[in-house]
């Protein structure tokens, strides 16, 4: 490893001064740009606020009872006409207009995916588990080679009684971590 | 806790490897070196790409693929990206120079400092967006470095970007916004990385998989057309398989001195891993002896060596020097003071023989006044003075001279007094007849000692006969002893070994004893004094002291009875490798503790010795089955625990269950396309090849292939994509932005569809 601060000489300050890109014009930037503050939100607040969302609106579907053909055929959603000219034999409700345009996008969106069953989501291209049989084989936690036993204490497979031996001696806690390597540990909630 | 291979059975090893099959000691290994954090110099800005791209602004695009492990940004005119960066940023104040520091992508990995301000764009081990700071850190360095001037306030240029296949609304919504608020660009444009790729390496019909950074995608493609609802994701990549590496290290060498960074594991894993093509076969002999040195490879950390001071010749010499001067000085000091004694003595032994002529002319009473003068008792206690003090003379002079002065043998010593009633004796008499008792009791008991020596020694030689005997007439019986016994001491080997294990356990039998004993020590002194009665005999009987043997634990507490059981052991398997056939140089418990034999000992060091002592060694990380192990996790993922099936299973699956029409199967298989950085692996194509033809009808045409570059390939196949001239048509504009949201995209041939 290169040495963690190299010596005090200026070449180094130089080199950083170089490459700080802190102090360089930006004037391609918007200088009124504000981004929101919580703007970071890791994968799984944002599955979660999906999941939400589709769960909401397959409500609003069953509620509006719009699922039913009256504006299949009259209307286009393809954007040539406005949606609501469909609605038009019905007394102006801007409540229901409202709900009515989600469905109707709903609509379109499942149209839309009729050919090919339902769009591709981040969760939902998410492979299967395995289940062939085949692929369940057993591979020693320490060593990585095969392994034809379990201890029973530990729950970890071990190739031979040298491994074994090596296993009895693990300190506390080492098991575990080799176990959640495998992804087989006792998770807590 | 550390893992140790089991050669503590015996504490003296000899590495003597001819008593087994595993003679031929192996060549010196190879060594190679850890990755230094990956900082690559300074790269220049290339303003003359934005000046070419002038000419015509509205179609010359701004490409970047946006990946998780490097972001490759260009021009859409150019051969190959003009800048590889990782997504990272490394924003601080500097406090000493009391300003705000920026660096990002390779910059940011410059020093210490830098690297422990690091953050990454990408949420870890996915190939969302978490952290949009750094993302407009990236961008920012990306035009910057572009030469983008920012004329009329904004990077003035189309953008092309890859996102990944489903990407979420979330990420999209955000950067859409960021480029058009922040860096107000006329229009962008996003596809998807693998069908870019799959484009440049003009592919229409196939099967894409395509294993980066992050994951790992299965996307069939009939027409130029991506069927992305038949598409699959495993959630494993290059990210994953670092880390998985460091995991299982940190697991090998619990105690490593030195610092075990990701970095330095995907370095690791790019240089030593490959995929086998039969992991299982290749897996049951990874260890074996035969060949090991080959699949074993050493990665050295830097490390400092213990350096005992070499002394030069010249310093040795003085050394010696000045050594041997003091040793004369103190000799001829002893010889100086040895003459001084010498003459005293010889002056002492003068005065007494004058005394003693002296005292045959004085009377009695006389005589005695002078003796008790001179504090002696009686004419005899005179002689004896005078005689040891001629005898110590004698023996110094011959000393000084150099004469080898042979021990007289015991002069036969009568002891005539002993027989002579005391009644007779008279004072001096019965003082010397006790002095005379005492002389007799020592020598009788010299013999005495000598005798038994004799008589043990007789003992001895009958025992070695009669053993000889029974040997030569039955020799079974005298070999099956011999055998039970070895059996037996090495049940007491493993039995003392248990014992030691338990006691490191709380709950064990032996620790639950010994702290019973403990607790009975120190509450006993106490109760019994409260009682009253001062009884406490501890100490009394001899045996009472063992107990500080048991409660002992720790390397001192039976360290000489250990010992003791090897030697005999090591006697007993001398007799049996002299007399019994069936037992030969590999049968005794040194061959088998022999490090060559131990599985473990080839996991963790190879197929060399391992010097504990030594910083070089005990800096030294061994990839062995690690280097398959690692890349076998895209086709097992279960190995890693992770719950999903494998990629050729996923394959198949999309194979076998969504085409049922043969035709469209068949156009998929005679082009399966392999992209991405994670398929770089020596053997992974040829892998997919036998493992898909193991599931596919025997008649099928099965063609595998890789990209050109499947690092580079996908930013080139955006930029000819974004050169072509109906860019536009695929592109967000400014105006669809505000009047559709920023989650609107439109359609096309290589980009993600809208979903909810």
């Amino acid at each position: 490893m290169a040495p963690s601060t190299p010596a005090g000489d200026d070449s180094h300050q130089q080199l950083l001064d170089r490459l700080d890109i802190s102090t360089l014009p930006r004037p391609f930037r918007n200088p009124h740009w504000k981004p929101s503050q919580r703007r970071n939100k890791n994968v799984k607040q944002l599955l979660a606020e999906t999941s939400r969302k589709e769960a909401s609106v397959i409500a609003t579907q069953n509620n509006s009872g719009a699922t039913t053909p009256f504006a299949v055929g009259t209307t286009t959603t393809d954007g040539t006409q406005t949606p609501m000219g469909g609605a038009s034999s019905r007394p102006p409700n801007i409540a229901q207009a409202a709900q009515n345009l989600s469905t109707l996008v709903l609509e379109k969106n499942t149209r839309a995916m009729f050919p090919t069953g339902p769009a591709a989501t981040y969760t939902n291209i998410e492979s299967a588990p395995s289940l062939h049989p085949a692929h369940q084989k057993h591979y020693c936690d320490i060593t990585g080679l095969s392994a034809p036993y379990t201890d029973p204490k530990t729950r970890l497979r071990y190739h031979d009684k040298e491994v074994f031996g090596v296993i009895r001696t693990l300190g506390q806690g080492v098991a575990e971590s080799y176990l959640e390597a495998r992804g087989a540990h006792v998770v807590l909630k | 806790m550390t893992i140790t291979s089991t050669q503590t059975i015996l504490s003296v090893r000899t590495a003597n490897a001819n008593a087994s099959d595993n003679s031929s000691a192996k060549s010196s290994p190879q060594v190679y070196n850890v990755q230094e954090p990956p900082f690559k110099g300074y790269h220049p800005p290339q303003p003359e790409g934005y000046q070419q791209s002038k000419a015509s602004p509205s179609s010359n695009a701004i490409v970047i693929d946006n990946g998780a492990h490097i972001v490759k940004a260009g021009w859409s005119f150019d051969k190959k990206p003009r800048f590889l960066i990782p997504p990272v940023m490394s924003r601080f104040r500097d406090r000493k120079l009391n300003k705000t520091c920026q660096f990002v992508g390779y910059d940011s990995y410059i020093d210490a400092t830098t690297r422990g301000q690091l953050r990454y764009a990408f949420d870890p081990g996915t190939s969302v967006i978490g952290n949009w700071d750094v993302m407009e850190g990236v961008l920012d360095y990306l035009f910057l470095k572009l030469g983008v001037d920012g004329t009329n306030g904004g990077v003035d240029r189309p953008i092309v970007m890859t996102e990944p296949i489903a990407n979420l609304a979330y990420p999209r919504k955000m950067m859409s916004e960021i480029l058009f608020e922040c860096y107000s660009v006329p229009s962008v444009a996003y596809g998807i990385d693998c069908l870019f790729s799959y484009r440049y390496n003009r592919g229409k019909d196939g099967l894409i998989i395509s294993s980066s950074h992050t994951s790992t995608h299965v996307v069939p493609v009939l027409n130029s057309k991506p069927l992305l609802s038949n598409s699959s994701r495993l959630n494993w990549g290059g990210a994953q398989a670092s880390e998985y590496m460091l995991k299982s290290m940190k697991l090998k060498y619990p105690t490593f001195p030195a610092r075990i960074t990701e970095n330095q594991m995907e370095d690791l894993i790019h240089k030593h891993c490959y995929v086998s093509t039969d992991y299982d076969k290749e897996l049951s002999h990874y260890l074996d002896w035969t060949g090991l040195e080959d699949r074993n490879r050493i990665i050295q950390y830097p490390f400092t060596e213990h350096i005992v001071v070499e002394k030069t010749e010249e310093e040795l010499a003085r050394i010696a020097e000045r050594k041997k001067e003091s040793g004369r000085r103190l000799q001829e000091q002893a010889a100086k003071m040895r003459l001084e004694k010498l003459m005293k003595k010889e002056q002492e032994l003068e005065y007494y023989k004058d005394l003693q002529r002296g005292l045959a002319s004085e009377s009695k009473k006389e005589a005695k006044r002078i003796l008790e003068a001179e504090d002696l008792k009686d004419e005899a206690h005179l002689e004896r003075t005078i005689r040891d003090l001629e005898r110590s003379i004698k023996r110094s002079r011959n000393k000084d001279l150099g004469i080898e002065e042979n021990e007289e043998g015991p002069e036969e010593v009568s002891f005539p007094l002993l027989d002579v009633p005391d009644e007779e004796l008279d004072e001096a008499g019965l003082r010397e007849k006790r002095h005379q008792k005492l002389m007799k009791s020592n020598i009788e008991a010299r013999q005495r000692a000598k005798a038994e020596k004799e008589r043990e020694k007789a003992r001895r030689e009958e025992e070695e006969r009669l053993d000889n005997e029974r040997r030569e007439t039955e020799f079974e019986n005298w070999i099956g002893e011999r055998r039970t016994a070895r059996q037996a001491l090495l049940q007491k080997i493993k039995e003392r070994e248990r014992l030691k294990a338990d006691l490191g356990n709380r709950k064990s039998l032996a620790s639950q004893m010994r702290m019973k004993t403990l607790a009975n020590l120190a509450s006993d002194g106490p109760k019994k004094r409260r009682r009253g009665g001062d009884d406490d005999t501890f100490g009394a009987n001899d045996e009472d002291w063992g107990v500080y043997r048991t409660v002992a634990t720790g390397e001192q507490s039976d360290e000489e009875e250990e010992e003791d059981v090897n030697n005999s052991l090591k006697a007993i398997e001398a007799q049996l490798l002299k007399y019994d056939p069936e037992f030969t140089e590999n049968h005794t418990l040194e061959a088998q503790s022999d490090w060559t034999k131990s599985l473990v000992h080839a996991f963790l060091r190879g197929p060399w010795p391992f010097d504990a002592e030594s910083q070089r060694e005990a800096h030294q990380l061994h990839l062995n089955v690690e280097r398959i192990r690692v890349p076998e996790v895209v086709f097992q993922p279960c190995i890693a625990g992770i719950d999903q099936a494998g990629i050729v299973e996923i394959a198949a699956d999309i194979l076998n269950q969504r085409f049922s029409g043969a035709e469209d199967r068949a156009r998929l298989l005679r082009d399966v396309f392999l992209t991405g950085g994670h398929t770089l692996f020596k053997g992974f194509d040829e892998r997919i090849r036998t493992e898909l033809r193991s599931v596919l009808p025997v008649d099928a045409e099965l063609s595998v292939r890789r990209a050109a570059d499947p690092m580079l390939d996908a930013w080139k196949g955006a930029a000819q994509w974004a050169s072509a001239a109906n860019l536009s048509v695929s592109s967000i504009s400014r105006q669809d932005f505000l009047e559709k949201g920023a989650e609107y995209i439109k359609e096309h041939d290589l980009g993600n569809v809208t979903s909810f």
